[in-house]
């Protein structure tokens, strides 16, 4: 199951995904499982699952004679990961401004 | 609405000598990055920095005005390309200016990051999640 990887950002902007993932973060389902929790067609929680899974947020297993869908964390790590970087840019930027402003209003004075 | 990143920013200054250097691409370039910065609405433009190889990120951001209220506002869109052209964070930045005693009052809101800000996300992140995530997760959401 190859698919073009899809931006993890955009995977959990639908609130169905969203509701999915909290579903599996309790416990590794089945599709069948999972699909009971949605009320839409299946060709549509598969659409959703293949996103997710595009994204890096969950892997699916042959287990048995069922695919189960597991929460994976590498979708999960790369938007922590923006996060973390801008919080931190910000702060640095922001800093650097009250420096160059304060400076410079001392050196008027 | 959520904001995933905020900052409220005192200055000494006035609220036009912070505009200016919110606006002017010399002096922005001096604090945040360079950039071909043209205060405009509509206006396109390009922040370089330094490339994040860790994070596949070549240091580019591209912006587009969206907003100005002189003295007050001025909000453009933030976005980051990752490999072959793939949209890969699309975002934006929101300036807020509040005329105080004796200064000036800076918001920053770095929002688009809005969906992502779900709690149970936030929650398992904040775990630090290892590659055993199936055994962990019994532990990790039977303690809310």
């Amino acid at each position: 199951m190859k698919q073009q990887a899809i931006d993890p950002f955009q995977a959990v902007g639908d609130p169905n995904r969203r509701q999915m993932l909290k579903l599996l973060s309790k416990e590794s389902l089945t599709i069948n499982a999972l699909a009971e929790n949605f009320d839409m067609t299946r060709p549509a929680v598969s659409k959703h699952i293949k996103i997710l899974y595009s994204a890096g947020f969950i892997s699916i297993e042959d287990i048995g004679r069922e695919r189960h869908c597991i929460l994976k964390q590498s979708g999960f790590k790369q938007i922590q990961q923006w996060i973390d970087y801008f919080d931190q840019f910000w702060a640095v930027k922001l800093k650097k401004l009250e420096d160059i402003l304060n400076e410079k209003a001392k050196n008027i004075k | 609405m959520t904001k995933m990143i905020k900052y409220n920013w005192f200055f000494e200054q006035s609220p036009e000598m912070v505009w200016k250097y919110l606006t002017t691409s010399e002096l922005m370039a001096q604090w945040l990055m360079n950039n071909d910065f043209e205060l405009a609405p509509g206006r396109e433009f390009m922040f370089k920095s330094n490339p994040q190889p860790s994070m596949d990120f070549d240091g580019n951001v591209y912006c587009r005005i969206l907003d100005i209220d002189p003295l007050k506002k001025l909000v453009y869109s933030w976005k980051i390309m990752q490999g072959q052209g793939k949209l890969m964070l699309d975002s934006i930045v929101t300036w807020f200016l509040i005329p105080k005693k004796g200064g000036t009052e800076l918001i920053l809101e770095h929002t688009g990051l809005d969906e992502w800000k779900n709690e149970m996300l936030l929650q398992a992140m904040n775990k630090g999640w290892d590659q055993n995530v199936r055994l962990k997760m019994g532990n990790l959401f039977n303690t809310k």
